[in-house]
């Protein structure tokens, strides 16, 4: 794999795509082809389809050669590498990776307290991080007023500048569907209307839930 | 490189299906929009009995793009077709759900439409 990597300084890789848009077509230099798939798993070395790879690249890198000879060579790297291609460079130690996300989970939970503190309903803490990679946990909550709204969002901006000293992205005002975007965990403040709507637990229903502590403590009913 | 009277497709379920840009929001006189521009468009083609009719002029924000998207890095995006998610006059997108794949330069001032998104690159 290697060496036809070594072949070319570029890679394209072909995603086609099912629906309105036909396909799309990303290239970047080999040398920082940290290619992940996009949907991510929890493994930590990162798998590709080493047949489909290496029939884009070995086609050109062999050149007319292309024979049952190349495939038995790549059958004899199979069973000596397994299905392994590479894994990323900037790739943290597995420890390192877990006290990352418990420090966000500890954060998350934070910001689901001050959600509850100010009386939102029906607050979720999601752990996406397996499904998509730009972000670590969605804390889903609803309020009932744009002054509610206007409450929990500078609460929680508040927290989070003091204690953990991140600063938020998103929503400036309240707005039917309020998002902070604080990096590892991302906040979503719906009116009831639009939570019906948007139906964001559905759409992540494969995410994981946490389960708050104050949760026992006192149920809040609408 | 979307300008006035480019169509483009809608990435949402929203109930529209073509658009076409008449106008860039940004600076007065805008040439081009490129993926994380706001659009003013009017409704070309629309799905009967949705909300949205044909011929309605509503705000859009560019997903997708022919033109090439590069980054720092040295990576190059370009899509199929061009492609826009229906927005309301506060940022909210229009439809539940997006279709295909959006970039993530969209999560800095949109991360409504990222997290609707089946796939983020």
């Amino acid at each position: 794999m290697g060496l036809a990597l070594m072949a070319h300084n570029l890679i394209n890789v072909f995603l086609p795509f099912t629906g309105i848009n036909g396909g799309t077509l990303i290239s970047c230099p080999s040398s920082q082809l940290g290619f992940r798939g996009i949907k991510h798993s929890d493994k930590l070395p990162v798998y590709s389809s080493f047949r489909e790879l290496s029939s884009m690249v070995s086609c050109r890198a062999v050149g007319s050669n292309v024979n049952e000879d190349t495939d038995d060579m790549f059958d004899d790297l199979f069973e000596k590498h397994g299905q392994v291609v590479f894994s990323r460079n900037d790739q943290k130690p597995y420890g390192a990776e877990i006290d990352d996300d418990a420090e966000s989970l500890a954060f998350a939970v934070a910001m689901a307290k001050v959600a509850n503190e100010v009386k939102a309903g029906d607050i979720k803490v999601l752990f996406v991080k397996p499904l998509v990679y730009w972000t670590r946990f969605f804390i889903i909550a609803t309020a009932f007023s744009r002054p509610q709204i206007d409450a929990i969002r500078t609460k929680m901006a508040d927290l989070a500048e003091e204690k953990f000293g991140k600063i938020p992205n998103g929503d400036l005002k309240p707005n039917s569907w309020t998002l902070l975007d604080f990096g590892d965990a991302v906040v979503h403040i719906f009116l009831p209307p639009q939570r019906e709507f948007y139906n964001l637990e559905e759409f992540y229903a494969n995410a994981t839930s946490i389960d708050l502590p104050f949760e026992d403590e006192k149920p809040f009913r609408q | 490189m979307i300008q006035p009277q480019t169509h483009l497709n809608v990435a949402d379920n929203s109930g529209a299906r073509e658009l076409m840009c008449i106008r860039i929001i940004g600076a007065s006189n805008r040439r081009y929009a490129r993926i994380g521009d706001v659009i003013v468009a009017v409704i070309k083609e629309a799905i009967p009995n949705t909300p949205l009719e044909r011929s309605e002029v509503i705000r859009a924000v560019v997903v997708r793009t022919c033109k090439e998207l590069k980054r720092d890095n040295g990576m190059i995006i370009r899509y199929d077709d061009n492609a826009a998610v229906i927005i309301d006059q506060e940022g909210n997108p229009k439809g539940t759900r997006i279709f295909g794949a959006i970039a993530r330069e969209l999560r800095q001032k949109f991360a409504k439409i990222v997290s609707l998104a089946p796939e983020v690159l």
